[in-house]
């Protein structure tokens, strides 16, 4: 499948003028996001995902190394035209409304007349804004309009290729369960995602792969489901004589019993057959041997910290 | 299009902007309370009418292509709005243009509702239309015209309070064009030289001020026509190398 983003060797440096440090933001990058998947873009505060966006975004230039967008060159104005981001705030003109906006970014698309209202109208659909909305200025607007309206811009030219940078950072619950679906259809069309996100469950949830970023270097890249895939398994067994829990702990390091079942929540792979030849050797039953999986979260914390959390 | 689109966004965002409106207010006031004084002959009172009004309307319009000017682009990238812009397929010449057009559509609204009260209530006074103030007013808008350009040129590598003090500063230096003029014919080779590089790199807006000659019948210019379609050229050549150069700086601005 072709690479819908490849970058190589990215690299973007700035001068800080008072300590005359060269501050790195991103170092030396190389990966690739396929065509159809939604990228999951990882790091802390400051870790260089919005810098690197915004370089592939041709709103701020490399240092070192190149990239291309849908094959072409960064700033190409012919991927750009399949191309579309919502910024890590939804920033946009306060005295137009939500139409009028929606109306200047498609122009922006060379969109014309009749299919500029239609292509506005279903975006806004999409995006579950109410029509009384529509003809308000959008400085009266809660955050999650607001980011409603951030997407159905980026949304507006029907893109090959969506940046979203936090979009779901500080909405309510609803609001949040509600633009996290519309990230899942968006995936759903072919559409190909890269989503930076803080919000690892949703990562976890809507994408294929993950990359981590720590202070501009590429930590981890990989399947989500891969990433997340524990090596341990936790195995639940009821009946018995007491004599079974203090066994099976020997064997797996940990068991307790509980209102009738016992659970030994991390066991080996190479103990499974063991514990469970020693359950129903004592006549009691398994009730369960459940591969143990990681969170995202985990993941992530445990990466970044082993790359030196400051 | 994309420009068009650019420039009609900026001029209805400028439009919103109450200092501005206020400023065109306080003018229309002043324009229109202009022939109030009784103690005046009504020649006297004409007279002042028409200073008055040229004045008001140039001062005024200095005023609001400065503040337009120095704002439009680097409001853009502050309230990060040019994210959303620049993503998309928007080369950044067409960006600057409409920038630059926005702004100038609002001068040129500005300066129009002042000039048609200005015409307005010259008619009532003198009791016929007086045409030559139109050119006053046409000269005054190319004038600013050259104005905005110059904010606009410093506004894609300076701060807004920077580029204030820019070109008002040139604005005043540009408008002392007949100093340094006389002074190219000084006998100190120093003097020569610096009056020389002022007189030549700085924008002359001198010239676009004809006031006197409009208001005081004694003061002659040959050819009317010829010396004001001179400048107008002058001013849009000018106006066009400063966007050039705008255009190749922000090129390679981060934003």
């Amino acid at each position: 499948m072709a690479a819908a983003v490849s970058i190589q060797g990215l690299t973007k440096t700035y001068l800080d003028v008072w300590s005359k440090t060269e501050i790195r933001a991103v170092d030396n990058l190389v990966l690739d996001v396929e065509e159809g998947e939604v990228f999951g873009f990882l790091g802390r505060n400051g870790a260089g995902k919005t810098t690197t966006i915004k370089m592939l975004l041709g709103l701020i230039f490399p240092t070192v190394g190149s990239a291309t967008v849908l094959g072409k060159p960064i700033g190409d104005i012919g991927a750009k035209s399949q191309v579309s981001y919502l910024p890590e705030e939804a920033y946009f003109y306060e005295g137009m409304t939500g139409w009028d906006a929606m109306d200047f970014y498609a122009r922006l698309f060379r969109i014309g007349e009749p299919k500029r209202s239609e292509r506005i109208r279903k975006c806004l659909q999409d995006v579950f804004l109410e029509e009384q909305a529509w003809r308000r200025p959008i400085r009266g607007y809660s955050k999650g309009m607001r980011q409603r309206i951030g997407i159905a811009q980026a949304l507006i030219n029907d893109p090959k290729l969506l940046f979203l940078d936090e979009p779901t950072s500080g909405l309510d619950p609803i609001a949040h369960a509600e633009l996290r679906e519309i990230i899942v259809n968006v995936g759903r069309q072919g559409k190909t995602v890269f989503l930076s996100s803080h919000q690892l469950p949703d990562v976890e949830l809507t994408c294929s792969r993950v990359a981590i970023i720590h202070r501009g270097r590429l930590l981890t890249l990989g399947r989500t489901q891969e990433l997340t895939a524990g090596d341990m398994v936790e195995i639940t067994f009821s009946g018995g004589d007491a004599g079974l829990v203090e066994k099976v702990k020997a064997v797996a390091g940990a068991c307790e019993a509980k209102n009738g079942a016992a659970r030994a929540p991390r066991v080996t792979p190479k103990d499974v057959n063991a514990i469970v030849d020693l359950v129903r050797g004592a006549k009691a039953s398994v009730l369960s041997v459940v591969p143990h999986r990681r969170t995202l979260e985990e993941v992530f914390v445990d990466t970044v910290m082993k790359a030196g959390a400051n | 299009m994309v420009t068009l689109s650019i420039a009609k966004q900026t001029l209805e965002d400028m439009l919103r902007r109450k200092i501005l409106l206020i400023l065109l207010i306080v003018a229309v006031a002043m324009i229109a309370l202009g022939p109030s004084p009784g103690f005046l002959s009504p020649r006297e009172s004409s007279a002042v009418l028409r200073s008055l009004g040229l004045a008001v309307i140039l001062l005024a319009g200095l005023l609001i292509t400065v503040l337009t000017g120095i704002q439009v682009i680097p409001t853009e990238i502050e309230r990060r709005t040019v994210y959303t812009v620049l993503s998309k397929p928007v080369q950044r010449y067409e960006f600057v243009l409409g920038k630059f057009l926005g702004g100038l559509f609002t001068v040129f609204v500005m300066i129009a509702s002042m000039g048609i009260v200005f015409l307005g209530v010259l008619r009532y006074q003198e009791g016929r239309f007086a045409p030559e103030m139109v050119q006053g007013v046409v000269m005054t808008f190319f004038q600013m015209t050259l104005l905005g350009a110059l904010a606009i040129f410093f506004s894609t590598f300076a701060t807004p309070v920077v580029n204030f003090f820019l070109s008002f500063g040139l604005f005043i230096v540009g408008n002392m064009s007949a100093v340094t003029e006389s002074l190219l014919q000084n006998k100190n080779v120093a003097t020569r030289v610096i009056a020389g590089a002022v007189h030549y790199a700085i924008p002359n807006f001198g010239n676009f001020n004809i006031q006197n000659k409009l208001i005081h019948p004694q003061v002659v210019i040959k050819d009317m026509n010829v010396f004001i379609m001179q400048n107008i050229a002058y001013a849009l050549i000018y106006s066009a190398v400063l966007l050039l150069l705008a255009i190749l700086v922000f090129d390679r601005r981060e934003v």
